[in-house]
């Protein structure tokens, strides 16, 4: 019993849940009252002619909602109008008071018009648009027509769109790369910074005072380090890591420290002696 | 006379300075100063490509140049502390203790340049 109650339900609002309207109509008066403009709305396509209004035009728009299937009058949850601008996408909504038997009237008047119309600064039609909603019928949206409004001045732009609009790209600009100096003045500066040597060993060469001693066995065993120190360090430029010569460097010094005491020790008493 | 005297004078100083200097310093002092005098060169040429031409390997001019620097200070002292005029200037600092000096100071001096000459 009770699971056919949902059934029985669904059929009842799959019935009346369509809504039409019932004589639509609008009418365009200017000022004095006149008619400029009265037609009735297709619910099936929009008119083909879009409505202009000037600044002291006035467009009433009177219609009656009713459900299809009975003809009732019903007064939807909600009744808006849309007016909507394609190209700058501004749209404005103005609800619209429904009497309890569904019959609703709207009056634009351009003396007065309503905040929530949306600017027009470049005369482009607005789409204006019905939208019925109620929570026991089919929703409806019906395209009424075109609107042309009297030029207004453009919406205001916001104090930080600026910072929101698409930087430059960023063009990364890299330093050159270096340029070698051209072959011959490489030749002659390179000549240039090992002629001191040919002068230091030209003027060693006439001063050197003669080492006497030089490879006696005090002595050589620390010469021979200081040069195995300098050959460590040679390497070390070309093949060796830092951990490597500083272990090897270690080592070294060993052997070094001793020689060197002896060396020197045998240099400064020979000194002291001759003294 | 006054003329040939005042324009001969810098000379004359200069030539009696360079006989002083001959006459009165030892071979070993001499041996040093020429190894300074060759430092000084080699830092002069060295910095005059890195103004002049290019100091595209910056890294190698700075160890290069470092090295003729650091080299110089460091013979600089060794001379000064051997030279046997000086020796009320170093009474804790015999001449073998400053080679000693020298050479670690060397070695050590080497080694940052190699490592920076890349």
């Amino acid at each position: 019993m009770f699971s056919l109650l949902p059934v029985l339900l669904l059929a009842v609002s799959a019935q009346a849940s369509k809504l039409t309207l019932q004589s639509p109509r609008f009418v365009v008066s200017d000022s004095t009252g006149s008619q400029l403009r009265s037609e009735p709305v297709s619910l099936v396509h929009k008119s083909s002619t879009p409505v202009e209004l000037s600044k002291t035009d006035i467009l009433k728009l009177t219609f009656q909602v009713i459900e299809k299937e009975s003809g009732k009058g019903v007064q939807p949850h909600q009744t808006f109008i849309r007016f909507y601008d394609e190209k700058s996408n501004e749209e404005g909504i103005q609800p619209v008071r429904v009497s309890a038997g569904g019959k609703a009237k709207f009056d634009l008047n351009m003396n007065k018009p309503p905040l929530s119309l949306p600017p027009t600064p470049t005369g482009n039609p607005l789409k204006v648009t019905l939208l019925i909603g109620s929570p026991l019928h089919d929703p409806i949206s019906i395209e009424l027509f075109d609107l042309i409004l009297p030029r207004s001045q453009a919406a205001p732009e916001h104090p930080g769109e600026a910072s929101y609009r698409p930087l430059p790209p960023i063009e990364h600009t890299f330093r050159p790369d270096h340029k070698l100096p051209p072959r011959p003045i490489s030749l002659v500066s390179a000549v240039l910074t090992l002629a001191p040597w040919v002068v230091l060993l030209s003027l060693w060469s006439q001063v050197a005072p003669r080492p006497a001693r030089l490879f006696s066995p005090s002595i050589l065993p620390f010469i021979l380090s200081l040069g195995a120190f300098e050959g460590l360090l040679f390497w070390y430029w070309v093949d060796l890591k830092l951990g490597q010569v500083l272990l090897y460097g270690a080592i070294l010094t060993i052997p070094t420290v001793f020689a060197g005491k002896t060396a020197l020790a045998s240099i400064g008493s020979r000194r002291l002696g001759k003294k | 006379m006054p003329p040939k005297a005042t324009q001969a004078a810098p000379q004359n100083a200069f030539l009696t300075l360079w006989k002083a200097y001959n006459d009165n310093t030892s071979d070993r002092l001499k041996f040093i100063d020429v190894f300074l005098f060759f430092l000084m060169l080699s830092g002069i040429v060295q910095f005059a490509y890195c103004i002049l031409v290019s100091n595209f390997p910056y890294n190698a001019f700075l160890s290069g140049f470092g090295s003729t620097v650091g080299q110089f200070v460091l013979a600089a002292s060794l001379r000064s502390q051997v030279n046997p005029d000086n020796k009320d200037e170093f009474k804790d600092v015999s001449p073998e203790r400053a080679f000693a000096d020298f050479a670690l100071g060397s070695i050590v001096l080497h080694f940052f340049v190699y490592n920076f000459l890349g």
